[in-house]
């Protein structure tokens, strides 16, 4: 009996160290751009906290599983914190998902934009638009519907754009370069990288950056030459952009650039505010910001209060005609099945 | 100094990966990622050690195939067509000679070319679209099918048995296909499940059941036959060196990969030697295919360093490890580091030499393998190929789909139906769906007549096709 108790003593001081560490869960296989964007910010919260972070992968399902068991199961551990990304959010819109972000608060949430290019030859007011479309790139295939179909892109888009399917990034890069694809899409510290090497490469528009006080999007202060799709639409058809598509592209895009990347923990976790100080303090470190800004562009962090009124700008943007919109869409230019989540819509009184 | 050793360090780690059956150089790789951080202070020494194991894994997979008829990773696939019987005659060492030599010379000439040049491969790489693409992988399949057994109906079955197994996952419209409900299908079957069940358990099980050695023990001496075995590696030096332009070219093709470019230098040997046997221990089969090896692995670093597109899944694995060590190959931070290009050729030069020479060497030890009852090594070599499957998720549905393809696996062996042609099938199947949508959505049917290269495939994939059903193949191996 002795001897056994003194097996689970040492096993249970061998382990201590173990059980204090933070873990981030990443669905990503290692190597993704989540996945190295959660190194970077682990290796600075360690310094912050004190204590180790480590990652734990949780991929599969297009990064939908590592979320779903965070949500079924591994929130419950008030050490455990979520990496969610971008094309998180727009599963979260568009497919059956366990995980809901209201049921989590939010440690911080970073926002980033995506720019789009075109081939400097392209006429695009003339001639067929040739994208790469995934259900990561909705906001894209909508914002390009709606540039060339105008005023009635609903009814107009499908003579003008050619979606192509099933190309992942590094074929899309080659085909961009190759000129089979004529518009092409990426980060902003991507598009540095990989297009604007590329000769006749030029940028096109972006979505510009959501601002939760006016509801409007502001142009991005890295690409202060490219006009944010509203600019680009205005120029070419007189007037804002209005109407179903309009709307259904505005709530798809600022999810999905608003929480690009973001840590959550369980809602009443009671180490929230430990951890949303130590990211401040990470904030506050420009070597620190330094390396994670090469990663993906200088864009705002929204921590604390900040983060919740961020995420709260968010929900009335998913309305009943913007998600019905967004499946249609999905399922008639996209061919995509998409799930019509009722549960999601927002009512003021609730 | 301290260059030299993490180089040794590097092509140690990759010959015991290369030599584990199936593990190979993605494996190797994937298991580094916990380690990376050990690194980051001095990245430079993290290139030289991760190329150097992609270097000797890619030679040291070569033991396997040869010595067990199990593939070292998928790309060795095609030598053990040859390999294994000749190591089952008692000609091991002249075999693995053979294929160490040819892999080493290919290795350091295409590493030479590739690294020296690699600037001047950009258009090349251009000039090929999603159509010739589609071509090339469509001739991978013909080539397989037709050549790597006589039974070539039964062949075309295994392959679209690969093509389904290899489509499970997610469909074109996001949703899931042919997953039954299990969310662990949802990304597709792994491949080293497959690879173990389809080739690794059915020969454990044969060589078990039979009761025997794997390899009749020759009397003749090692020297003599690692002699005559270099020896043939340089008489046939238009086979070893046609095998690299195969395996160069492929390799700079993103996305295509080891497996494709085997296949088609082992057809290429079978296609030019036309009255000779292969598939029962033929020196020219290992030879065509091992000249592809290496020469694969140094051209894909091309659209790997230029664009930081992959030329094959190693590269993908690489790249993303690079990513840690803050080197994001296609920038031009990246083009214009000279240190980190001389990295890289130092690495993989002197990574395949010396892998090489070691190799040659260690031969005649590793040879004995061939000669050790089944029964000694069978729960060792079970263990390995049951952990190299479980590097997915770690758990039951990774064991669950490598005993689903072992049943499959032994009942392909048992009723001759081609594994390779499987194995092809479900490698190439993702790609080739998203291919045929990628050409019938941009080209239409004629643009594709105004593309010489594009026909010049299509009339290759003919000629194998009507080849292949005219003048059946001679090989047995399924």
């Amino acid at each position: 009996m002795k001897v056994l108790l003194t097996v689970v003593l040492m096993l249970l001081a061998l382990t201590a160290p173990a059980r204090a560490d933070y873990t981030l869960i990443v669905p990503q296989e290692p190597g993704g751009g989540t996945s190295i964007w959660a190194t970077v910010v682990a290796s600075e919260l360690e310094k912050k906290l004190g204590e180790r972070v480590i990652i734990r992968h949780i991929p599969g399902a297009r990064d939908q599983i590592g979320f779903d068991k965070f949500h079924n199961r591994l929130r419950f551990d008030e050490k455990t914190i979520m990496v969610s990304h971008g094309g998180n959010a727009v599963s979260f819109l568009q497919e059956k998902v366990d995980y809901n972000y209201a049921d989590y608060s939010p440690v911080a949430i970073m926002n980033n934009n995506i720019i789009v290019s075109r081939r400097e030859d392209l006429d695009w007011r003339e001639e067929k638009i040739i994208f790469p479309e995934r259900s990561g790139t909705v906001p894209e295939s909508m914002a390009l519907a709606l540039l060339v179909g105008g005023p009635d892109a609903w009814d107009n888009w499908s003579q003008r754009v050619v979606y192509v399917k099933r190309m992942d990034t590094p074929e899309c890069r080659m085909a961009f370069r190759r000129g089979e694809i004529n518009v092409t899409r990426e980060n902003p510290a991507a598009h540095k990288k990989h297009v604007e090497p590329v000769p006749g490469a030029v940028p096109f528009f972006h979505h510009g950056l959501f601002d939760p006080e006016s509801g409007k999007f502001d142009r991005d202060p890295n690409f202060p030459e490219v006009p944010t799709l509203e600019e680009l639409y205005s120029e070419t058809w007189g007037a804002y952009p209005e109407g179903r598509l309009y709307e259904a592209y505005k709530m798809v895009k600022a999810w999905r650039d608003g929480v690009q990347k973001a840590l959550w923990v369980n809602r009443g976790n009671p180490d929230l505010e430990r951890l949303r100080s130590a990211v401040r303090a990470m904030l506050d470190d420009p070597e620190a910001m330094e390396r994670i800004h090469a990663k993906l562009g200088s864009y705002p962090w929204h921590v604390g209060g900040e983060a919740e009124n961020y995420m709260n700008a968010l929900y009335p943007l998913i309305t009943e005609e913007a998600m019905e919109t967004l499946v249609e869409f999905n399922r008639d230019a996209l061919n995509l099945d998409s799930f019509y989540n009722e549960k999601l819509i927002y009512r003021k009184d609730e | 100094m301290t260059e030299f050793l993490f180089l040794i360090a590097g092509v140690i780690y990759g010959l015991i990966v290369g030599v584990i059956p199936v593990a190979g150089a993605t494996t190797g790789l994937i298991a580094l990622y916990p380690f990376m951080s050990y690194f980051a202070p001095h990245p430079y020494l993290g290139v030289i050690f991760c190329v150097a194991a992609v270097a000797s894994s890619t030679t040291g997979d070569t033991f396997s195939g040869i010595l067990l008829g199990i593939p070292g990773a998928n790309s060795a696939a095609a030598t053990m067509v040859d390999g294994f019987p000749l190591a089952v005659r008692g000609k091991a060492s002249y075999a693995l000679s053979a294929a160490l030599t040819v892999s080493t010379i290919n290795g350091l000439l295409w590493g030479s070319l590739t690294f020296f040049l690699m600037p001047f491969y950009a258009r090349l790489i251009l000039i090929l679209g999603i159509p010739e693409m589609l071509g090339l992988t469509v001739l991978a399949f013909a080539t397989v099918v037709f050549l790597s057994t006589r039974y070539w109906v039964r062949s075309v079955l295994a392959l679209l048995a690969g093509i389904f197994i290899g489509l499970i996952g997610y469909n074109v419209n996001a949703s899931p296909r042919w997953t039954f409900g299990w969310d662990y299908l949802l990304d597709g079957v792994q491949l080293i499940p497959v690879v173990v069940g389809l080739f690794a358990v059915p020969e454990l099980i044969h060589g078990l059941s039979a009761r025997a050695k794997t390899a009749v023990h020759e009397n003749r001496r090692h020297g003599e036959q690692t002699l005559e075995g270099i020896k043939s590696a340089f008489s046939n030096w238009k086979l070893s060196l046609s095998g690299g332009i195969i395996g160069s070219v492929i390799g700079i093709l993103p996305g295509i990969g080891g497996a494709m470019a085997d296949w088609l230098a082992y057809g290429n040997a079978v296609a030019t030697n036309p009255g000779e046997e292969f598939g029962k221990g033929n020196i020219k089969g290992v030879i065509g295919c091992e000249g592809a090896n290496n020469a694969q692995k140094a051209s894909s670093f091309i659209p790997t360093v230029l664009f930081g597109i992959p030329g094959a899944p190693f590269a993908a694995v690489l790249m993303s490890l690079f990513m840690y060590l803050n080197f994001e190959m296609g920038t031009m931070e990246v083009i214009n580091d000279q240190r980190f290009l001389s990295s890289l050729t130092y690495s993989f030069m002197w990574g395949t030499l010396i892998t090489g020479a070691v190799c040659i060497f260690l031969s005649r030890y590793v040879s004995y393998l061939a000669y050790v009852p089944y029964k000694y090594y069978f729960p060792v070599l079970l263990g390995l190929v049951t952990w190299a499957s479980m590097q997915y998720t770690g758990g039951w549905e990774d064991l669950a789909i490598m005993l689903i393809m072992s049943v499959i696996g032994v009942a392909a062996r048992r009723f001759k139906f081609s594994r390779p042609s499987m194995l092809i099938g479900f490698i190439l199947a993702a790609r080739i769906e998203k291919l045929l949508w990628q050409t019938f959505t941009i080209y239409r049917p004629l643009t594709l007549l105004t593309r010489p290269i594009f026909i010049f495939f299509v009339l290759l994939i003919f000629l194998v096709v009507t080849a292949g059903i005219r003048n059946r193949s001679r090989l047995e191996y399924s």
